[in-house]
């Protein structure tokens, strides 16, 4: 019973400190993904495209910042 | 359409996933690591059809948005329940694969639920923000897992040389993504620089795991005292 509460506490724990880190790291993005799986250019995320002009995919951005996400 | 440094990039790390299948199938550690050889057998055939989208519909198109992002969640879990597959590997002797096997679902399904609590906020495009959503999440729970089984493995005094690659190189390719995205938000005006950078960093993976399975034999062991030395 301990290890499987070991387990849970473990999960949990792993869960926080993931999703703190991704905070850390996100604090200042511009809502782009970060990691993707595959060596294929990754395009702007489908759900940033709403009534608002869609901003240019990352491998076209010049040095200028990218606007925050609408959301 | 891409530019032709990203095409070569793209069709290199094609060919690296594909040897990384064919290097274990040959080497005979496909079904030793099979959920990792069927994450790259997998990357490989969405790569197929991610190249096959983007050339029928276009770089910019809905359909190369959505095939990518769909299919990079799908590849994520995969590479998830890889990740716990080394776990099972490294916790071997110990007997806990029952345990590791629970705690992984049990990730799985927190993730999830924190993603869809997270999402849930935004009324449009629900399902299309939480499966982008739950891939970069599973992203960063795969980074903290992986350090995790490194510190495990420092612990345990694992010898495994191919093992040991296998660990070490995912969490310096999930350390670089992780240090890319922190770097080109603080300083935005190397983004020119550090953006293709993010499509390189993918071929990463394949060339270590290729290397893992192509030049260690499952018998290599390394010296537990090269690792570290940490006092019991």
């Amino acid at each position: 019973m301990s290890r499987k509460l070991a387990v849970v506490s473990l999960a949990m724990l792993i869960l926080a400190g993931a999703m703190g880190l991704k905070t850390i790291v996100t604090a200042h993005g511009d809502g782009s993904v970060i990691m993707a799986n595959g060596a294929a250019p990754a395009p702007p995320t489908p759900y940033r495209n709403g009534a608002a002009p869609a901003p240019p995919t990352p491998y076209r951005n010049g040095a200028a910042p990218a606007p925050p996400t609408p959301y | 359409m891409p530019g032709p440094f990203a095409l070569f990039i793209w069709m290199v790390g094609l060919f690296c996933e594909t040897a990384v299948v064919v290097c274990a199938l040959k080497k005979r550690a496909f079904r030793r690591y099979l959920l990792l050889n069927l994450y790259m057998a997998s990357a490989v055939l969405s790569e197929l059809g991610r190249y096959k989208i983007l050339t029928e519909y276009g770089f910019a198109s809905k359909q190369y948005q959505y095939f990518y992002f769909y299919s990079d969640a799908i590849l994520t879990i995969f590479l998830y329940f890889a990740l716990c597959t080394l776990y099972v590997h490294v916790f071997s002797e110990m007997k806990a694969e029952r345990y590791v096997k629970m705690g992984t679902l049990l990730l799985l399904a927190g993730t999830a639920l924190f993603t869809y609590a997270v999402v849930e906020q935004s009324s449009a495009k629900l399902v299309t923000h939480f499966v982008v959503d739950l891939s970069q999440n599973l992203y960063f729970v795969g980074l903290v897992l992986t350090y995790v089984l490194w510190a495990a493995i420092l612990k345990l005094r694992e010898t495994r040389t191919r093992l040991i690659q296998l660990v070490l190189s995912l969490g310096v390719y999930f350390s670089l993504f992780a240090a890319n995205y922190a770097i080109r938000n603080l300083y935005p005006s190397l983004s020119s620089v550090f953006v293709p950078l993010v499509q390189v960093f993918g071929l990463f993976l394949p060339l270590a795991w290729a290397y893992a399975f192509w030049r260690l034999p499952e018998e290599a062991r390394l010296v537990p005292a090269r690792l570290a030395v940490i006092p019991r």
